[in-house]
């Protein structure tokens, strides 16, 4: 790979890792989901940045699959659009989460009868 | 008010809850059943608790934090946490609440390590974890936790706002830091913990790898929202 593509390549790594930290931070992306997606950039990242590494991650992809070096394209694309999807499936779950509490909170009970606090909030 | 957060633990529950309202009798106890299969909300019928219903498994942070919000609208000044299994004798409660209401502290942790300073008895895995977990907390945060994963804690009126303000994975280290940067005094206490009797613990062979790397994760960041909290506030 040139020097171009590798520092294009970290640079798209570290946008990407920005975001994913952005996202976990506003509790938009689940940590869970966060987590591989920062591991998994770091791993992408030190791959590009070793040179041994990189040879033999290339020889090893050329002989397992004949891929023109384009494919790298769609698969950021697609890497991103992942981070996408699961943080609006992490502002749904939050919203689930969000409406399990509080229906907890205004139906607590003791021995059956209704006795909440959270009910007399506004 | 005692909070209790209880998924499947029916076999312990009843007994727990009944040894809470014996030693603390002034204190109303609040069971948060987190989306439980099993009978843990029908054996707490006429126990006197307050028992508040997750319609699904929420986890263990999200219980607690359901525990937090509960006392910030009812307008209790401390929040006591203890686990449904029956480790916990509420009987440790008592010093632990004479040592928090010295003024000292706003979250106190009843800590089974901070005696002996040491991980002895439990399995080389978790002892790595919490010596790390204890070695992070006290780089990030200057202090040394012993105890990170202790579910027995008393927490002041003035930390409620900041522990729903923010999300938390378990309430452990990560939420330890936060607070502890933001300015908030934490202490440990010794206490005893007893041996698992029923049931199994939250943490499965998956999560022994996901725990540390997801709490690494959120200590960090944190550690990064800590600091622009103080920056915006001051």
């Amino acid at each position: 790979m040139t020097i171009a593509g590798v520092v294009l390549g970290v640079a798209i790594g570290v946008v990407l890792l920005l975001w994913v930290v952005h996202l976990i931070r506003g509790d938009r992306l689940y940590v869970g989901y966060g987590v591989i997606f920062v591991l998994g950039t770091l791993a992408a990242m030190t791959v590009l940045i070793v040179p041994p590494l990189l040879d033999a991650v290339t020889r090893t992809s050329v002989a397992l699959l004949s891929v023109p070096a384009l494919s790298i394209v769609p698969l950021v694309i697609f890497t991103f659009l992942m981070v996408y999807v699961f943080a609006q499936i992490t502002i749904l779950s939050n919203r689930v989460m969000r409406l399990t509490q509080e229906l907890a909170m205004r139906s607590a009970r003791r021995d059956g009868e209704l006795e909440s606090p959270a009910a007399e909030q506004p | 008010m005692v909070a209790i957060p209880a998924y499947n633990e029916a076999a312990t529950i009843r007994a727990v809850v009944d040894r809470v309202r014996a030693e603390l009798p002034d204190c109303d106890v609040l069971v948060i059943n987190d989306g439980s299969d099993d009978d843990t909300a029908a054996v707490l019928a006429g126990s006197g608790a307050v028992v508040a219903d997750h319609l699904c498994n929420l986890g263990y942070g999200r219980a607690i934090q359901t525990a937090v919000l509960y006392a910030t609208r009812g307008g209790y000044d401390r929040l006591i946490t203890l686990d449904a299994d029956g480790q916990h004798d509420p009987a440790q409660v008592r010093p632990l609440l004479a040592e928090f209401d010295q003024g000292r502290w706003d979250i106190l942790i009843g800590s089974r390590y901070v005696a002996r300073q040491k991980y002895d008895d439990v399995p080389i895995g978790r002892r790595v974890g919490m010596q790390l977990f204890s070695t992070l907390v006290r780089l990030t945060a200057g202090r040394r936790i012993y105890d990170t994963t202790s579910g027995l804690k008393i927490m002041g009126r003035q930390t409620f706002a900041p522990l729903t303000n923010w999300q938390f994975i378990d309430f452990h280290a990560e939420a330890l830091v936060y607070l502890m940067r933001l300015g908030f005094r934490i202490g440990e206490f010794p206490i005893t913990v007893a041996t698992r009797s029923h049931g199994q613990s939250m943490y499965s062979t998956l999560s022994h790898v996901k725990y540390p790397l997801k709490t690494m994760l959120m200590l960090v960041l944190g550690l990064v929202q800590a600091n622009l909290t103080r920056k915006r506030t001051s």
